[in-house]
């Protein structure tokens, strides 16, 4: 390049596992999106719709509702691809967002009817062993599942009931009889804990 | 106040899973405007709860596919979110390129004003000059801005002048550095590269400005990984060089 020696170079390696590389590929296929490259979209969708869905249905439970949920929320991505800003968080993140918010939107504000329906799905979702049922051949859950399992039961619990229940974190208090700043704090080290025990970098 | 900020400072775990309730989480967003280790602490938070969502990935309906792609197609695109805070006047001559002039003004001044939130005196005094350089740029007739990924990601946004020999860098969301590692600017050319000094530590994932003169004709703007202190010549590939020509 430009007057440098070429022995000399070393290209500079931060973030070059596999993870990375897919981010920064989606990245790249979103960038296309936003100039509405549909081809591009076609790659997106099939590298989100089934991330987007299984959390959407793991919130929302009903099928035929997480169905209509993933559409707006995938549609969305389509809409707003210009919006995403990659110096702001990697863009399969920037999507969970959107997904789950969107789905939190339909749970928190359906009837109470559906909410009691919510409450006895949600403690099942406080299990790990759900989460291996509804994943197949996903890299991600063998560790996912372990590093849930070296937290304490209530770290595991407010987390799990907070993330896949959509539950607010007061509503986790009431449904364990903890203290409110004792969920607000066990949420908080229990998510650190799975940062540090995933490796997660950002 | 302190019991409180801790107090707002431990919900960043709730934030990040979406378990605040409506005015509580805009009250939190509030704060993390201001409060830098949150909005990183959140960042790292988000990107875990995501690892939560990829472990519960299904197989879509079959049917979903078809339907979004469909949809897609026939629904408009949001334009880009410009930046909403107030522009330059408009002054004859650059009335073309105002808008992305602006855009990079204003960038400029979040990142000077992010600082200064900051700063001693001594620190003040040299941002305002550094300061009145950037808009000595930023309102040459000439003033041109040019932005890159670059190839480790982030963006690096370039702003020349060439009648005057001057130029401008700020960069966004540059992956951190292990330590004894710095981003070292240059103005490469052909046989001849320049150091224009090290990018300061960010701030809010953006550098601040770092300023260089003395552009020649045909000279790159580039940034390459470093020792600490910087090296006298390059030692390794560039992670963007954008032309400084019209």
């Amino acid at each position: 390049m430009d007057g440098m020696n070429p022995r000399d170079m070393r290209a500079p390696e931060p973030g070059t596992g596999p993870q990375e590389r897919d981010d920064r590929d989606l990245d790249w296929l979103l960038a296309r999106v936003a100039r509405g490259d549909q081809t591009a979209f076609e790659q997106v969708y099939d590298r989100l719709a089934g991330p987007a869905y299984g959390l959407i249905r793991k919130v929302v439970r009903d099928p035929a509702q997480s169905e209509e949920v993933a559409q707006e929320v995938l549609l969305e991505v389509w809409r707003n691809a210009s919006r995403f800003d990659p110096s702001r968080g990697s863009a399969m993140t920037w999507v969970m967002l959107i997904a789950h918010r969107r789905a939190i939107d339909r749970v928190r504000s359906a009837s109470a009817e559906t909410q009691r329906n919510q409450k006895s799905a949600a403690v099942a979702a406080a299990s790990p062993d759900e989460v291996a049922e509804e994943v197949e051949a996903n890299l991600d859950r063998e560790r996912v599942r372990r590093c849930l399992n070296s937290l304490t039961d209530l770290q595991r619990e407010s987390i799990t009931l907070a993330y896949y229940g959509g539950y607010t974190y007061r509503q986790v208090a009431g449904l364990l009889s903890v203290a409110l700043g004792t969920i607000k704090t066990r949420i908080r080290d229990g998510l650190i804990r799975m940062r540090d025990c995933m490796e997660v970098t950002w | 106040m302190t019991l409180l900020r801790h107090d707002l400072h431990t919900l960043t775990g709730a934030y990040a899973l979406d378990a605040l309730e409506h005015a509580e989480r805009e009250r939190f967003e509030h704060h993390l405007q201001r409060c830098q280790p949150c909005s990183h602490e959140v960042r790292g938070l988000h990107e875990t709860a995501t690892r939560l969502a990829l472990a519960v990935a299904r197989v879509p309906p079959p049917q979903l596919r078809e339907r979004v792609l469909t949809t897609a197609a026939r629904t408009r695109q949001h334009p880009p979110v410009m930046d909403q805070r107030p522009a330059p006047k408009p002054r004859s001559a650059w009335i073309p390129r105002l808008a992305a002039v602006a855009a990079a003004a204003a960038v400029a001044v979040a990142v000077v004003l992010g600082i200064m939130q900051s700063a001693t005196q001594h620190q003040l005094d040299r941002v305002q000059a550094q300061e009145q350089a950037i808009e000595a740029v930023l309102t040459a007739p000439d003033a041109r801005i040019v932005s890159h990924r670059t190839s480790v990601g982030g963006t690096a946004t370039v702003v020349f002048s060439e009648a005057s020999h001057k130029m401008f860098v700020t960069t966004a969301g540059l992956p951190p550095l292990p330590a004894g590692k710095v981003y070292q600017l240059w103005l490469i050319a052909p046989g001849s590269n320049r150091s224009a000094g090290l990018l300061p530590a960010p701030s809010g994932g953006r550098t601040a400005p770092v300023l260089a003169s003395g552009l020649a004709a045909g000279d790159k703007a580039g940034v390459t990984v470093e020792p600490a202190g910087g090296s006298p010549q390059p030692t390794t590939t560039p992670i963007f060089a954008i032309p400084l020509a019209g």
